[in-house]
């Protein structure tokens, strides 16, 4: 069923408010008359109204003024201009002050369905972008990165201070530590935040199409250039720019952005004339990018220029306290994305994944649990969930004595190779005997299997 | 669809061919299973010209006629031949208040095509008696349905009333026997 809407008729016309109304009772609305501005903003102020019907022609205050006071006050009202006194400038006045539509005394009784058909496809595509909107600040939102770690607290302190500024921000850090995140948690913390967020990832698009993607090409600039372009810097206008992997771009294109920055104008490819544009750049490398200038590969000035405040970006393994608060979180949110009842995991396992290096930080423990989710036959994550981690993550040894040493090696030799003693004592280099004795002399038991 | 004691009251305006008349009664028999009676014809309605449109205003038709006695009817539809409106439209093919007395049904332009050739003669009656069945709806306050194969949907040109079945969707035909057995 379509939407049952409020709908107010303000005419100073009797017979034309009795018109609406009628008419509009037929499609189950709930209609409301005034016969002037004042008695419309007397009762828009008791009740909402999903749409408002304005003559723009009445004593007293006209349509045009209505709709401007409404659009202040209420700006989700819709509301649609009727006149018997057509006229362009009547109309484009009204649409500018912000009127959804225009409808010309006497109308065909379609139009009016047309008009409603419109209004609800708008008030549909409106509640849509509200609710997008809302799922990307919970995205955004600075809460949304975990980590209790002191060097992480640093981080949480930092973001708010630097949102403030419009300086170029550098991240740095290894690969999965979050540095989207933190761009992201800086734009929605900044005043651009109501503007584009854009991310690219210069390590994976080729220096030609960079420069096509970033600054955009007018018709005809290269071969399969149909038609002229916006490119990234203009479309990013009063936003964030995030340049992922800063360090892989061509010295061309660094000597490129240089000049962006300082000038903050672009020239389109196949183009002369400069355009003006406005962005802060926040940048991420997980390069040494000072290595790099030294070994000429990175421009020193163009490294100073985007190196303003430069975050570090802790790696998972310099912050393994917060290991088990992101293994909860990616378990609740996988487990509801999958509706699979998964939510524990055990204490043995969760030992295990602390001691694991994450070389790919917190990119592969997200991954790591996705995989294990999807995977598992149980509601409690067991170690052989996570055996693909197994080559690294086997138990290191807490203490550094010979003995413990040994347990461990040999654990893990025979767990990888299911404690068959034949393939284990070979690998270990040791007989068969020698391996039962040191199994039975240090107490090892096969583990049971995790449920 | 159970009896009523009141028929309904099918009434020319004005000077209309008496075969509309019989299609629509025919019509509120068949389709509706109500009693339908063809009424004397009143006078033609000059009251209600709107001179400067050359067109009839439905709201003034109803007003005066509609205070005329039908006591023996349950409802009533007006046939007229003259072109009607109401002043926010360009034109109507019929009117009718929500849950009121009495409908009106224009056969002006359901003569033609949209192109203004003529159509055969059992279009334009099959045209009028869907007409006359979503305005009596409306009198037992139906109101417009969103399912485009119900005699309640919209029609807002000739084209989509074409396309209009003459039956309703299963949800007004339980409105309608409702509002019958409420009547």
């Amino acid at each position: 069923m379509a939407e049952k809407l409020r709908i107010m008729i303000v005419d100073d016309e009797m017979i034309v408010r009795e018109s609406f109304l009628h008419w509009f009772e037929k499609d189950g609305h709930s209609v409301a008359t005034a016969a002037s501005g004042f008695e419309a903003l007397e009762k828009i102020e008791k009740f909402p109204y999903d749409i408002l019907f304005v003559d723009i022609k009445m004593p007293g205050m006209d349509g045009i003024e209505l709709l401007e006071k409404v659009k202040t006050g209420y700006p989700d009202t819709i509301v649609v201009i009727i006149t018997a006194y057509g006229s362009i400038e009547s109309s484009v006045k009204a649409m500018k002050a912000g009127a959804s539509d225009y409808l010309l005394k006497p109308f065909k009784p379609e139009q009016l369905s047309l008009v409603l058909e419109k209004i609800n496809q708008q008030k549909k595509l409106t509640s849509e972008y509200n609710y997008l909107k809302g799922c990307l600040e919970k995205i955004t939102r600075f809460d949304n990165i975990i980590g209790q770690a002191e060097s992480m607290e640093e981080i949480f302190k930092l973001i708010p201070e630097v949102a403030k500024s419009d300086s170029s921000i550098l991240l740095t850090g290894e690969t999965g530590t979050g540095k989207e995140l933190v761009a992201k948690a800086i734009h929605a913390k900044s005043s651009r935040a109501h503007f584009p967020f854009i991310a690219i990832n210069c390590g994976a698009v080729p220096d030609s199409l960079l420069e096509s993607e970033l600054f955009g090409h007018q018709k005809g600039a290269f071969t399969g250039a149909t038609r002229s372009s916006k490119g990234f810097l203009e479309v990013v206008s009063g936003g964030t720019l995030f340049l992922d992997e800063i360090g892989e771009i061509s010295a061309k294109m660094q000597v490129d952005l240089l000049r962006v920055l300082e000038e903050k104008k672009i020239t389109r490819l196949g183009s002369r004339d400069p355009i003006d544009v406005d962005f802060r750049l926040i940048s991420a490398t997980r390069q040494n990018l000072e290595a790099a200038i030294a070994d000429g590969s990175f421009r020193e000035d163009f490294f100073y220029r985007i190196n303003v405040i430069q975050i570090p970006i802790p790696p998972l393994r310099a912050r393994k306290e917060d290991i088990p608060l992101l293994i909860d979180h990616f378990l609740k949110k996988y487990s509801q994305e999958m509706s699979k009842r998964v939510d524990r995991i055990s204490p043995e396992t969760m030992q295990l994944l602390r001691q694991y290096s994450w070389p790919g930080n917190v990119r592969e423990l997200e991954n790591a649990i996705e995989r294990a989710v999807v995977l598992s036959g149980s509601r409690t994550l067991g170690a052989t969930d996570f055996a693909f981690l197994k080559p690294s993550s086997a138990p290191v040894a807490e203490s550094q004595t010979l003995r413990d040493m040994e347990i461990f090696q040999i654990l893990k030799v025979l767990d990888e190779n299911d404690w068959n003693i034949t393939r284990s004592s070979a690998i270990l280099g040791i007989n068969r005997v020698t391996l039962h004795k040191k199994i039975k002399r240090l107490g090892l038991e096969k583990a049971p299997p995790v449920v | 669809m159970p009896q009523k004691k009141k028929p309904i009251g099918v009434v020319a305006i004005g000077d209309v061919a008496a075969v509309f008349l019989k299609v629509i009664a025919a019509h509120i028999s068949g389709y509706l299973n109500l009693d339908a009676e063809i009424l004397p014809s009143v006078a033609h309605p000059h009251f209600a010209l709107n001179e400067n449109r050359f067109q009839y205003d439905c709201g003034v038709i109803l007003k005066t006629i509609d205070s005329e006695s039908f006591d023996g009817y349950e409802k009533v539809i007006g046939v007229l031949a003259v072109d009607l409106f109401v002043p926010i439209f360009t034109h109507v093919f019929g009117e009718a208040r929500q849950g009121g007395k009495m409908a009106l049904v224009s056969t002006y332009r359901l003569q033609n095509n949209l192109k203004g050739a003529s159509v055969p003669d059992s279009l334009v009656y099959e045209r009028t008696a869907k007409v006359a069945l979503h305005e009596l709806g409306h009198l037992f306050n139906l109101m417009h349905c969103d399912d485009d194969k119900c005699l309640m949907h919209f029609s807002g040109n000739l084209e989509e009333l074409d396309e209009t079945p003459l039956f309703f969707c299963r949800y007004c035909t339980a409105y309608f026997r409702d509002a019958l057995q409420r009547q």
